[in-house]
């Protein structure tokens, strides 16, 4: 609120700059610098302690990114997969969670809601440790179980570079669907009762009003759900991380974290050689992907907007 | 009133409520029972409970792992990152919500802007490099500094909260001679505990369970490991292979603080989460 007509002292000014600076100082040296650093190094060769000082290589980097590593663009294709999939998945699952768990008569409605939600609470990298037990080859539960079951007579290698992607997806689910799940019962609830109890006066069907009420009147929610679910999706790295470190042969690496091995050991004793300059370069293009992929989605969910 | 129509619908929908209600409790039901397993219970045996509970595990998991040192490492960080974060998005969110100064759209621009763009646990090495160069990459305080960070989501929350707040008490502060601060710390503070206790909560949690940052910030400095770190470790020491079980009490050691922690907060999580997320 401006103070029109009164002028503010500068023992007010003091503290309106030194309230904001804790924060904002934090905010300028770990989220704003490692950006310039990034922009910066990204036109160097860089390779840290011992390689000689960095060297000015211009576009070199980004030749070398486009044309000559195949790897970084499988990464691209898996965090593009990987996102597909997940988010195709979990989204419609936590809908329906919500839909179905939205009854505030329900004696446990909260109780199931508090247990969806776990994951969330969870670290992933721990879990992403547990789920290694689980979907180990021989030892691992769930092989056991469906072998058991009957459902198959040789035991599936989750982890290999066959099914590795689509067990990380499985935990991508596991840990997102009660979060996403809570935002569309906040969705829910800003739906008026009444509208839905015209509508089965008016003799419409569950289905038809899942489609034709709720659906549109969650649409500034599921906008917001949406794309947070991209963005968490393109970021998420602790799983792959500890899970499969990648593999095989690259089969889950995603794009931050093969940007990431340019700096630092995936794993303990796994160093490859350090290259800042070309490691920044790859955040740089794929923090861009990122990017492209959000504005995107913008405006295709502008367009919806114009439609509904 | 959502109501599914026919009774074969309601049947099928709630087996998949129950299949997702089970998919989503394993793993961790798993790894509290078979922390108290023998190894080879886990790998070779079949029973869901333990025959026999081997709380030494535990024993194993702490002493002789150093566990307890760890944990003591991740209550204090996330104690310290808790109070840090509350200190500095309240103080931020106030002024951002009560006045307006040179720079408040390019901070708020800036502010919305990174949460969106991030190139990723990459930018730990500029800030590793920073820290080494003042001599501060083996302190706990820089640990805690780096997880606080900028608290973009956080500081929005206390913002739109504060809005909240009738700014009649404030200039009623004021005009008694208060100064912005004191009517922050005094008016303010009291009035805005609800979002201090979601930012307190979502980031102790987000501290405890930390992996990547503090692993790399500890990689020079092992004493500070935290629990979260030292557990994963596990999967690369020589435990691996052959003592699933004292992986999974290593495992357990670190869920359960947060488990217990969310048996009795559950529902400021789950209200915490949508409080300025949705808006109508």
């Amino acid at each position: 609120m401006k103070k029109t007509g009164i002028k503010r002292g500068w023992k007010e000014n003091a503290q309106i700059y030194g309230m904001l600076a804790p924060n904002l100082l934090l905010f300028l040296l770990l989220s704003v610098y490692p950006i310039i650093w990034t922009c910066r190094f990204m036109f160097y060769s860089y390779g840290g302690l011992g390689t000689g000082a960095p060297a000015f290589v211009g576009l070199d980097n980004f030749k070398r990114l486009f044309t000559n590593d195949p790897v970084f663009w499988i990464s691209v294709k898996n965090t593009f997969v990987y996102a597909a999939g997940k988010i195709g998945l979990v989204i419609p699952l936590a809908f329906f969670s919500a839909l179905m768990l939205n009854k505030k008569t329900l004696k446990g409605a909260g109780f199931l809601r508090a247990t969806l939600f776990l994951p969330t609470i969870m670290s992933s990298a721990v879990m992403a440790l547990v789920f290694y037990l689980l979907f180990n080859v021989y030892n691992g539960e769930v092989n056991k179980y469906i072998m058991r079951l009957g459902l198959t007579s040789l035991p599936i290698n989750w982890l290999g570079q066959q099914h590795a992607m689509m067990t990380v997806i499985i935990i991508g689910i596991w840990g997102g669907l009660g979060n996403y799940m809570i935002y569309f019962l906040a969705g829910l609830q800003g739906i008026p009762e009444d509208t839905y109890e015209s509508a089965s006066l008016d003799g419409a069907n569950w289905w038809q009003r899942v489609w034709y009420i709720t659906l549109p009147m969650l649409g500034p929610v599921l906008k917001m759900i949406l794309m947070l679910s991209i963005v968490i999706a393109f970021q998420d790295m602790s799983t792959v991380m500890v899970l499969t470190e990648g593999g095989p042969v690259n089969a889950t690496m995603i794009m931050f974290l093969y940007a990431y091995q340019f700096f630092f050991p995936i794993a303990p004793g796994s160093m490859i050689s350090t290259q800042f300059g070309y490691g920044a370069a790859v955040s740089v293009v794929a923090a861009g992907i990122v990017g492209i992929v959000t504005v995107i989605y913008l405006v295709l969910s502008r367009k919806l907007d114009d439609i509904y | 009133m959502q109501k599914i129509g026919t009774l074969f619908g309601k049947i099928i929908s709630w087996a998949v409520v129950l299949v997702l209600i089970v998919f989503t409790v394993y793993p961790v039901i798993y790894a509290l029972l078979g922390s108290l397993k023998t190894n080879a219970e886990l790998t070779l045996g079949n029973s869901i409970l333990p025959a026999v509970p081997q709380w030494q595990n535990y024993y194993t998991a702490f002493i002789k792992s150093n566990f307890l040192e760890y944990g003591k490492n991740s209550l204090i960080v996330s104690l310290a990152t808790m109070a840090l974060a509350v200190i500095t998005t309240s103080l931020s969110g106030y002024i951002l919500a009560r006045f307006d100064f040179a720079g408040k759209k390019l901070m708020t621009v800036s502010y919305a802007a990174m949460m969106f763009v991030s190139i990723g646990a990459v930018a730990l090495y500029p800030i590793m490099q920073m820290l080494d160069k003042i001599g501060m990459s083996k302190s706990m305080l820089s640990l805690v500094l780096v997880l606080t960070g900028g608290q973009i989501t956080n500081v929005f929350l206390v913002q739109g909260f504060v809005k909240g707040v009738p700014k009649e008490l404030d200039e009623a502060a004021r005009i008694d001679g208060c100064s912005i601060f004191r009517t922050w710390w005094q008016i303010i503070m009291p009035l805005i505990r609800p979002i201090l206790g979601v930012v307190a909560l979502f980031t102790f949690r987000n501290t405890w369970n930390d992996y990547i940052t503090t692993l790399v910030m500890t990689m020079s400095n092992k004493k500070l490991t935290t629990l979260t770190v030292a557990v994963v470790q596990l999967k690369y020491s020589v435990f691996a292979a052959a003592e699933w079980h004292i992986m999974l009490a290593g495992a357990s050691l670190a869920i359960i603080p947060v488990l217990t922690l969310y048996f009795f907060t559950n529902k400021q999580f789950i209200a915490g989460l949508t409080a300025g997320a949705v808006k109508g």
